[in-house]
């Protein structure tokens, strides 16, 4: 960027207006699409200079001009027009699709992109108008509801709480179904679970994707497993998400600023007492501004976007503070050479309340599981005793959790020639987080932990993790055509290195009023390390044949250090094949071409993997600290066979698009085998070692995928869009390598476990059976159900109206089955009996008829209602004021009478599997009203 | 000058080269922190820290079958689900992974006492034969816990069920060895112990002598790191998790609770597995069943004595309230008598500290011992005495002739095991069964202060003495 450029963009940014260089004619005009309708965002430039503008809702324009300099109009997926300036003082611009620059182009495997249509596996894409709505600063959160076949699950009320993100079901006993998750080519730490060293917290956690930052991305790609991600390698099985961030346009400069302004209502549909929400519940606030400039001129752009905001939560004690911001550019450095950078950083610092499993500490689930009684029954006076108490206890929580994370990539492009490409990247992303638990002695004296008048017995927990991760990545792609036949060739090689460091300090026998550990009477200190590197080397070659149909074969030899001594690199390959039928001619000038407008048959096999933890493959010993001695055991058994497991998957769709595609259909069938699935079964306890993970397992997923989406009116002023999402798994262990049924999640009476033959983390315990006598009959180990809904979608609504815009999104899932916990523990308590018949309650223990406390998990959720107005530039010297309002999850409906969603404390270990079966003392998502203001300039 | 300058270049990117810059771009280089087997074995001094594991190993073992074991008995209720959601009901399940830990963390024990033994020790260049004599106790006492709370366990990994009875026989071929390398009281009385659960009451009489006659109040502990862990989890059960009253004594034995409290922030309460106390029992038992009334008032004088010597502790046992669940279901006040035995038994622990013995209690007096004449009161005397004296230590459930399960995860990989062998099935004595439900049952009466236990499991055990099951020397 020259300096004359700098001072521009400062002084946009400053001002935030527009400025002119002196021109002594003004231009006017209106630039429409091919069927009339305004454009609006159209980049008008005058050729050779830096003076530009946009049109505006209307489509538009005005500029200052000399007689003799060219007009250039710009905008994605229309062809450019460049119009000489001629006497008159108006130039009105139709402009025409550009049918190849419309041709979405995918960033999936490697490389440079590939168009859609010659892609033979679907991937679910997110464009920046869609995410510019969504009012979430959480991607998870983003993501959900808005791709039509991802099931993801926030698990928390709580701040930047962790969630199960699912595609095509659960692949593996061994790791978490989060997908990989890379920014600008580069992969970040997706930890989506407590780490491995853990402050105690009854499964509240803070969730890594619950940092990356949100307001500058361009698109995002939701890319399943199976053959799209063979080539990502390593632990791509569970699918990617590739996040693309805004590197700005040539053209004007714009810049916006937006205030968001929200109010946060606890839910308070699912709570079993209403007074669990006068204790806790509290409507809080949240705000947010948002800054954003972009532009560019010739040869390079750049996009800023900086956010800061701050919720107090719908309860009287979680608060959040998020600050973030990303910075784009792209660069031609010759003429051959460009540059494409980004850098993003985010402080996050929230505080956590106790989830589930500490009844003691946490007060949610102490009220909701009637730790503290039935709340109905206690008489005004001892509801008051207990309010005083949680009104005590509320400003000792101290959980605190500080994230700071910056993220970098870089990505060169040298372009040989027309023909040939290549691409080379590197980054980093480098997530820091402090976790820091204080239980003074008032806190625990207020808990009725430890006696009044104590005060030496504080405990303070602080976990330090560093998550590192390099990755880089070089290939060529090279593009050829021979008469009817096109090729694309694409070989590269990429690595990826992380290191994961936590170490936790623990100081007990402390007074209160420190949070320095130097100051407790002792202190304790673990460390924990993981460190992976994988390497791979891939091919792609995509054949066409006469522009209608591609061949896909493609493969990646992928080795990485967290595989056993013993093992080679594994080969993974790929094989695709599309047919766009309706891009025949003949198919084209067919009258049939009107009704059923596009055809797409697709079929495609390949193979993705997952691997195990680092280390695990080793044989180790360990060193404890016993009384002030060091004293051995035996540690990990090792095992050098181990590799990763690998998910073989075959797919057939089908696309259909009716009425010049203003209907659109399409269906997936997927076929997915994981075989030598990571298992770490119970060793048999005569061998006196820990269990080892070995690659025993095969697991099947099979199931089908529609999506839908509908133009149902669309006239120069409305337009009425619908979408809709049907998705089915079949999900079976097909085999755990003769070992004995584990649990994998949940608790001895009533466990997530993997056995063969049943879903994977299938709910198993003892159930109590009506008998023909009408006695019962306790059965143990029964099955009472699978903790994956296996049907699940989602829908969406849009509605235009000129300025306005009215949306919804909403999720649905059928099927399934998940315990109320909560339920269980009041019954235990004997404060709940509802529903149990009474030959058992009281007469046996409830651990004899666990099934009367597993539910259908069915829900259907509206996750977002918004509307916004454009008001134009009614003011200057705004382009646009843009008033919006959302409504995030105003409606509910669920089979139970509790959240099934709330799985707070189901994963337990660090990228462990989770199978959601366990609703247990934690708040449901809040409901938000937001109100936001954004200005353009 | 140009030339210069490439000539200097080229020189200095030779002379940089020359340096071993690999490491700086290989990125496959990943190192595992942990301790690989050459830094365990060969190493000097290693035979001592592999001991101290070994130490560390049985606390685990205790704290795995101790919480089983004592809610499997008469001596304590569970009010809450955390240390076990079966065990007081006796629902003994191959799947309980409770009782698989118990199974695994004894098992653990003998592999590491065998790894010590054969590859730790001997690579040693410090290893000495006190060390070699502990190896053998803890191969011993991994045996003796098997044999105690199963009834068929392998000895080695996936290998045959061993039967209880040949478990307690090779347990004593190993405290044998350990004695003959440094005769150690405890040896001789785990020696006694494995002979007194045999039956072989000669045999168990001299060892117990033995012990003894090389220290008259010996006491073998396990110890706890309230830092580092294991962390002592009966004391967790009895006194650490507050008002959570997760265990609740028998009325009858309130007075001795909880045998473990808060002890400091780096070391939690021992559990003493083999003390003094049992080798007097032992004697007096003996002497009952053969008629020596006088000689075994003599060994219950003696013990009134060890016990004499033992440390009580002073605690606050404020925040235990009996009663948190259930408000006035549970005697809580020392104006109620038990059993009509009058009153003393149940402390009233929001009256200012109470003293509980840390290491042995009882409510025998001298005058018990005077007034004990032969015939099964005297039996049920010395029964309720050892119930008072090992609570909390694990030894009533083995008084009690019950026995665990081999686990479902065995069952299935070991070959040498099918499902229904013995060993894969509980063995609950019958005249214990048709008590379960009522094994810590209680009648309340809080306004009269009179609680009443639904049975009496003293009188039933020594009803049924004749039972091979239970009460060895009768």
């Amino acid at each position: 960027m020259d300096r004359s450029n700098y001072w521009l963009v400062l002084v946009f940014f400053i001002l935030g207006t527009t400025i002119t260089l002196a021109q002594n004619k003004t231009i006017r005009g209106t630039v429409t699409d091919q069927n009339g309708l305004p454009l609006p965002g159209v980049n008008v430039i005058v050729q050779g200079t830096s003076n530009g503008t946009q049109t505006d809702f209307d489509g538009n324009y005005t500029i200052q001009g000399n007689d003799g300099q060219t007009l250039i109009f710009s905008y994605l997926g229309q062809k450019t027009v460049t119009q000489p300036i001629g006497e008159s003082n108006v130039i009105d611009i139709q402009m025409v699709e550009d049918a190849e620059a419309l041709e979405e182009v995918i960033v999936t495997g490697q490389g440079s992109g590939i168009q859609k249509r010659k892609l033979s596996t679907t991937v679910d894409v997110l464009t920046e108008e869609d995410i510019d709505k969504l009012p979430s600063n959480q991607i998870d959160a983003m993501l959900q509801a808005s791709t039509p076949s991802a099931q993801i699950r926030l698990s928390s009320g709580q701040p930047g709480t962790a969630s199960i993100i699912r595609t095509r079901g659960p692949i593996s006993a061994a790791t978490s179904s989060t997908p990989v998750i890379i920014v600008d080519g580069v992969r970040v730490d997706n930890l989506n679970s407590s780490p491995q060293l853990g402050l105690g917290t009854g499964g509240a956690n803070v969730s890594a994707l619950a940092d990356i930052p949100v307001e500058s991305i361009e698109r995002i790609e939701y890319i399943k497993g199976g053959a799209a991600t063979t080539l990502y390698g390593a632990d791509a099985a569970n699918g990617v998400i590739q996040v693309i961030t805004k590197k700005g346009r040539e053209g004007r400069a714009t810049a916006f600023f937006e205030s968001s302004l929200g109010v946060i209502k606890g839910t308070e549909d699912y709570l079993r007492y209403k007074r669990t929400a006068e204790a806790l519940f509290s409507t809080g606030l949240s705000q947010e501004f948002k800054v954003g400039f972009s532009g560019g001129g010739k040869g390079f752009s750049y996009n800023f976007g900086g956010s800061l905001y701050k919720d107090d939560s719908f309860n009287n004690l979680n608060e959040q503070v998020k600050r973030s911001f990303t910075f784009g550019y792209k660069a031609k450095l010759s003429k051959k050479m460009d540059y494409q950078g980004s850098f993003s950083y985010t402080g996050f610092e929230s505080n956590l309340d106790f989830n589930a499993n500490f009844t003691t500490l946490s007060r949610f689930s102490g009220f909701e599981s009637a730790g503290r009684g039935n709340l109905d029954e206690l008489t005004d006076e001892e509801w008051q005793a207990e309010l005083e108490r949680s009104d005590r206890i509320n400003p000792l929580v101290d959980n605190t959790q500080t994230i700071n994370r910056i993220t970098g990539s870089n990505k060169f492009t040298y372009t040989f020639s027309n023909a040939l490409q290549a691409n080379a990247t590197i980054g980093i992303d480098y997530r820091t987080s402090v976790s820091e638990q204080i239980q003074s002695n008032s806190f625990q004296v207020a808990t009725g932990t430890i006696p009044e008048g104590t005060t030496d017995q504080a405990i303070l927990g602080r976990l330090l993790r560093n998550a590192f991760t390099v990755t880089a990545d070089l290939n060529f792609t090279h593009k050829a055509n021979l008469n009817d036949f096109s090729f694309v060739t694409i070989l590269g090689g990429q690595f990826f290195r992380s290191t994961d460091r936590q170490n936790q300090i623990n100081g007990t026998g402390g007074v209160d009023g420190t949070r320095s550990v130097n100051n407790f009477a002792t202190q304790t200190v673990l460390d924990f390390v993981l460190e992976n590197a994988n390497y791979g080397l891939y091919f792609l070659e995509n054949v066409g044949f006469f522009n209608v149909a591609f061949l896909e074969l493609g493969g990646r030899l992928d080795r990485n250090t967290s595989a056993g001594e013993n093992t080679n690199p594994l080969f993974l390959p790929k094989i695709g094949m599309v047919y766009n039928l309706s891009d025949h001619d003949f198919y084209k000038r067919n009258g049939i071409n009107d009704i059923v407008s596009t055809i797409k048959l697709r079929a495609n096999y390949g193979e993705a993997t997952n691997f195990a933890q680092p280390f695990s493959q080793d044989r180790t010993f360990s060193l404890n600290s016993f009384l002030g001695a060091p004293s051995f055991t035996f540690a990990n058994p090792g095992n050098p066979d181990l590799v990763s497991e690998r998910v073989k998957t075959t797919e057939f769709g089908l696309e259909l698009g009716f009425f010049g595609n203003r209907l659109n259909l399409s269906g997936t069938r997927y076929d997915a085998t994981t075989e030598d699935a990571l298992f770490t079964p119970i060793s048999p306890p005569s061998d006196g070692q820990l269990n080892q993970i070995q690659n025993i397992g095969e697991v099947s997923n099979k199931g089908w995928e529609f999506a839908l989406d509908a133009t149902l009116i669309q006239t120069k002023k409305h337009r009425l869009g619908i979408n809709l999402s049907y998705n089915t798994n079949e999900n079976v262990v097909v085999s755990s390598g003769g070992g004995a049924p584990f649990v994998v999640g949940g608790f001895q009476v009533i466990g997530s476990v993997v056995e063969e033959g049943q879903s994977l983390g299938y709910l198993r315990g003892t159930a109590a059976v009506l008998q023909d006598d009408g006695s019962y009959e306790f059965e143990p180990n029964s099955n009472l159900g699978d903790t994956f809904a296996p049907y699940f979608g989602s829908i969406g609504l849009n509605y235009t109206w000129g300025s306005f815009n009215l949306f919804a999104t909403g999720d649905y899932q059928f099927g399934g089955k998940i315990t109320d916990l909560s339920f269980l523990l009041r019954n235990l308590r004997e404060f709940d009996s509802e529903g149990i018949p009474e030959e058992l309650n009281g007469n046996t223990s409830p651990f004899n008829y666990v099934n009367f406390f597993v539910f259908d998990n069915d829900f259907l959720k509206i996750r977002t209602i918004g509307a916004s107005y454009d008001f134009g530039n009614v003011v200057k010297p705004f382009s646009n004021i843009r008033f919006g309002l959302t409504v995030t999850n105003p409606f509910n409906w669920t089979a139970g009478n509790f959240d099934p969603e709330n799985t707070g404390s189901g994963i337990a270990l660090q990228n462990g599997f989770a199978s959601g079966g366990f609703a247990y003392g934690t708040e449901s998502l809040p409901r938000i009203f937001l109100s936001s203001l954004r200005f353009q300039f | 000058m140009n030339k210069i300058i490439i000539v200097f270049s080229i020189l200095f990117l030779a002379i940089s080269c020359t340096d071993d810059f690999s490491n700086v771009v290989d990125f496959t280089e990943v190192e595992n922190p942990n301790l690989s087997e050459e830094s365990v074995i060969g190493q000097p001094n290693s035979s001592v820290i592999w001991l101290t594991g070994l130490e560390r190993q049985l606390s685990l073992a205790i704290n795995n079958t101790l919480v089983l074991a004592e809610l499997g008995s008469d001596n304590y209720v569970n009010t809450q689900t955390f240390f076990s959601q079966f065990m007081d009901e006796l629902d003994i399940q191959i799947t309980d992974p409770n009782i698989r830990n118990a199974g695994f963390t004894i098992q653990r024990l003998r592999e590491m006492a065998v790894f010590g033994l054969t590859e730790v020790g001997p690579a040693d260049p410090e290893y000495v034969a006190t060390t070699e004599a502990e190896y053998h106790f803890f191969y011993g006492i991994s045996l003796l816990y098997s044999a105690m709370y199963f009834s068929a366990l392998p000895q080695e990994p996936v290998g045959i069920p061993v039967s209880s009875a040949q478990n307690y026989r090779d347990a004593i071929a190993a405290f044998d060895l350990a004695i003959g390398i440094n005769p150690l009281p405890e040896y001789h009385l785990a020696k006694a112990r494995a002979n007194y659960y045999l039956g072989n009451k000669a045999d168990a009489v001299a060892a117990a002598q033995q012990a003894l006659a090389l220290d008259g109040s010996f006491d073998r502990f396990a110890t706890f790191d309230q830092a580092n862990g294991p962390t002592n989890t009966m004391e967790a059960a009895l006194f650490a998790r507050g008002t959570f009253d997760d265990l609740q004594p028998l009325p009858t034995l309130d007075f001795l609770d909880p045998k473990y409290s808060f002890l400091t922030p780096l070391e939690d309460p021992p559990v003493h597995y083999l003390k003094a106390e049992e080798a007097h029992l032992i004697l007096a038992e003996a002497n009952i069943s053969d008629g020596n009334i006088a000689t075994a008032q003599d060994n219950l004088r003696d013990l009134l004595d060890v016990i004499a010597t033992r440390e009580v502790r002073s605690i606050d046992d404020s925040i235990e309230g009996r009663t948190e669940n259930a408000p006035g279901s549970r005697p809580n006040n020392a104006n109620v008598a038990v059993n009509f035995r009058g009153l003393g038994l149940v402390l009233d622990r929001q009256a200012g500290n109470v003293d509980i013995p840390a290491v042995s209690g009882t409510s025998l007096t001298e005058f018990d011992v005077d007034m004990m004449v032969a015939g099964d009161n005297a039996v049920e005397l010395l029964y309720r005495t050892r119930q008072e004296v090992f609570i909390a230590e694990g030894i009533r459930f083995v008084d009690m002739g019950i026995k665990l399960v081999i686990d479902e995860n065995e069952i299935l990989q070991n070959d040498n095991i099918s499902m229904g062998d013995p060993g894969t099935v509980p063995v609950i004595p019958p005249f214990i069964a048709s008590v379960v439900t009522d094994l810590d049952a209680i009648t309340y009466d809080a306004a009269a202060g009179v609680a009443t236990t639904v049975v009496d499991v003293t009188q039933i055990l020594v009803g049924n003495k004749e039972s091979d099951l239970v009460l060895p020397f009768h």
